[in-house]
């Protein structure tokens, strides 16, 4: 068992740089995920964990031993590829035994370590098959089991649900969960479902253009949110983020088309730094209700309805409010129809505010 | 088209006719299918059939163009007969076993050497690719008359060599042992390109992951090659083994162009042996009843690789 160190980590490919010195300190027993935008570099920093891709600069360290030039074999890992990778012309139980097989284990413990993980994950009845006599789902556990036979110090896994569909995938989830619960062991977890990453991390990471964005508890990650970038990269549907002005007293905040909104009394001390500045307001959907105003902080504006998605526990309903669309979460018993116009309270003391800019979150 | 259409059309709907569930449209369907098959059919009967048959009718008869006034009466066996008895059958066909023996094991050996340099990450590509290609395109007999040169004792590349290194020359061509070894060279140079080829398409169906896991499980670059390349390339070595035991029994050209079956007839294939005596001897009804031994013997092998192949898949357990 170990935590990973991933210390000022660059990687180019030729001359296009991809990772732009990332700092990473996994710790011991932790599930760190992985998420960001398709081509931030994710699966690229996951295989220089696991040593398929040198590191062009910086240092990864494995518990005390940095792996820099450590080849994958040395470095105890084990990895579940997105697409599985089981050796399609070995049965079940010699994919799973190939990797203690190649370190010499002997014949009885590797009969052991393989009935055992088949086991657990509940496939001892396929342990005869080839991999192309199994279904997404039996293949998966596959791949699982390959890497739980060899009691790595890591687990590395780059969006090992992918190729799932969305009821086995919720499945999986538990099932890695559990798992790593069982074996406490590290894992750094690849993937671009947000329902993943909130669900599974210890901690998340989230990356952008080969940039750490943000490294926090997935509590954090979605109520913290460092930057506008995360904030919308993170929930579903995304927060609403629209660009405003703060006054010069710190006290209204004004939407593009003069809506004038109060800053709750607790906010406005931090926010008067920005004042002057283009600022941009965030709000999760959750804080854009229906109805007039009930707690301190809140606003009740008029909006118009223009889209509604019953979804059966909420209806999500998109809105105009100050000329720009926001989204909110009804109840479901909140009958209302596109191109209304509604009474919707703004929980103001949930906002968020990023630097027009910068887009870096201005502290709550 | 329309000659073809009008000598099929009366064809097709009594077949047509005789499934009660075929409505009319799906009747044309077929008809037109029939229609646009039958240049396909017309031309493999032309070319493939009509000379089979013609090939084992002739086998069954005397016919000899050196013996017009014999006529071509049709005399059984006898050729095969003959053929049992000929010794200089028996050796061509021992000759052309040894060339099969020996150059189809040399060419996959080869070839999968050079399959799997080809699949390096070369920066620059095309040397690698033309190095590859040209032996497969040159003309067989171009490949002989090139090792013929090479072999060649006063003048040769190969001697030439030996002698600066300070060994002996060698007759290469005129004693039996080595004209044999020399055939092989220039058959398993000529031969293993192909063989290459196939082996490098089927080296890239191979997904890179397969070898990163192999690497995470332990697996050194030796143990890659075994565990991973080596079987998955199974299929790919079968199907260039069948291709390259059907043309190393057929072998000709290269022994032809380097020693014509020399010296005596001690490198003559099976293929040779049946060019003299039907283009040397004029002797169609025994060729061709060489021939038809030879498409036996052909057919038999190749029946024994696709059961191999097919026999397969799931058999293997741990
Ligand atoms: N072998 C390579 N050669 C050149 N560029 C590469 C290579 N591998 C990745 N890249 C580039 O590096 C960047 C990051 O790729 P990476 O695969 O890490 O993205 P990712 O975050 O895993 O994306 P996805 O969610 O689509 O899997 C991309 O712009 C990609 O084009
Ligand atoms: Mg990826």
């Amino acid at each position: 068992m170990a935590g990973i160190a991933i210390r000022h980590v660059e990687k180019s490919f030729g001359r296009a740089q991809v990772i732009h010195g990332i700092d990473l300190e996994v710790r011991d027993g932790e599930l760190v995920v992985l998420v960001g935008p398709s081509g931030c570099g994710k699966s690229t920093l996951l295989r220089m964990i696991a040593g398929l891709e040198g590191v062009t600069g910086g240092e990864i360290a494995i518990g005390d031993t940095v792996v820099n030039d450590l080849p994958p074999r040395a470095r105890d890992i084990a990895m579940v590829f997105q697409d599985y990778a089981l050796y399609p012309h070995k049965s079940v139980y010699d994919n799973m035994a190939f990797g203690l097989r190649m370190r010499g284990s002997p014949k009885a413990e590797i009969d052991t370590r393989v009935n055992e993980a088949a086991e657990i994950l509940q496939i001892g009845h396929l342990l005869d098959r080839r991999p192309g006599q199994l279904s997404g789902g039996q293949r998966q556990r596959v791949a699982m089991g390959r890497a739980i036979v060899r009691r790595p110090k890591v687990f590395l896994f780059d969006e090992p649900l992918s190729n799932l569909d969305a009821q086995l995938r919720g499945e999986v989830r538990v099932e890695i969960k559990k798992l790593h619960q069982r074996f406490g062991t590290t894992i750094v977890y690849v993937t671009h479902d947000q329902v993943e990453a909130m669900t599974l991390a210890d901690r998340i990471a989230v990356l952008r253009g080969g940039r750490l964005e943000q490294f926090a508890t997935p509590y954090d990650i979605y109520n913290r949110p460092a930057s506008r970038f995360v904030a919308s990269f993170m929930g579903s549907p995304p927060m609403t983020v629209v660009p405003a002005a703060i006054s010069a007293d710190g006290h209204h905040i004004a939407l593009q088309d003069g809506t004038s909104l109060p800053i709750p009394e607790a906010r406005r001390p931090t926010v008067q730094a920005a004042s002057g500045r283009p600022v941009a307001l965030g709000l999760r959907p959750e804080h854009v209700r229906p109805g007039e105003a009930r707690d301190a902080g809140d606003v009740a504006v008029d909006a118009r309805v223009e889209v509604i998605e019953p979804l059966g526990s909420e209806t999500l309903t998109w809105l105009t409010i100050g000329g720009r669309s926001m989204t909110g979460r009804f109840p479901p018993e909140q009958a209302v129809q596109p191109g209304q116009t509604v009474r919707v309270t703004l929980a103001m003391s949930r906002m968020h505010l990023f630097d027009g800019e910068t887009g870096a979150a201005i502290a709550a | 088209m329309s000659t073809i259409e009008s000598t099929l059309a009366p064809v097709a709907p009594p077949k047509a006719r005789a499934k009660p569930g075929l409505s009319p449209i799906d009747r044309d369907e077929r008809r037109l299918g029939f229609a646009l098959l039958a240049p396909a059919f017309l031309l493999l009967f032309g070319v493939v059939v009509y000379p089979i048959v013609d090939l084992v009718v002739t086998s069954f008869q005397l016919n000899n163009l050196a013996q017009p006034w014999m006529g071509t009466p049709f005399v059984g066996l006898e050729n095969y007969g003959r053929a049992m008895s000929d010794d200089r059958f028996w050796e061509a066909t021992f000759h052309t076993g040894l060339y099969v023996l020996v150059t189809v094991p040399g060419a996959v050996v080869v070839g999968l050497g050079l399959a799997l340099l080809a699949n390096q990450p070369f920066r620059v590509k095309w040397p690698v690719r033309l190095g590859l290609l040209l032996p497969w395109a040159l003309p067989l007999v171009f490949a002989g008359l090139i090792f013929r040169w090479f072999f060649e004792y006063t003048q040769g590349l190969v001697n030439n060599a030996l002698l600066m290194v300070g060994l002996p020359a060698q007759a290469w061509l005129t004693d039996p042992t080595l004209a044999f070894i020399a055939i092989c060279i220039a058959i398993v140079w000529k031969t293993s390109s192909f063989v290459a080829l196939v082996l490098l398409a089927g080296l890239q169906t191979i997904p890179r992951s397969l070898y990163e896991a192999a690497e995470i499980d332990g697996a050194g670059k030796l143990a890659q090659f075994w565990e991973i390349t080596l079987p998955m390339l199974r299929p790919a070595i079968v199907v260039a083994l069948i291709f390259r035991t059907i043309t190393a029994i057929q072998t000709f050209d290269i022994p032809f162009a380097m020693t014509n079956g020399g010296p005596g007839n001690s490198t003559e294939t099976l293929a040779m042996y049946i060019h003299k005596t039907t283009i040397d001897f004029l002797d169609l009804g025994y060729g061709s009843a060489l021939a038809v031994l030879m498409f036996i013997v052909s057919a038999i092998l190749t029946a024994g690789y696709l059961r191999y192949t097919r026999r397969d898949p799931s058999a293997r357990g741990h």
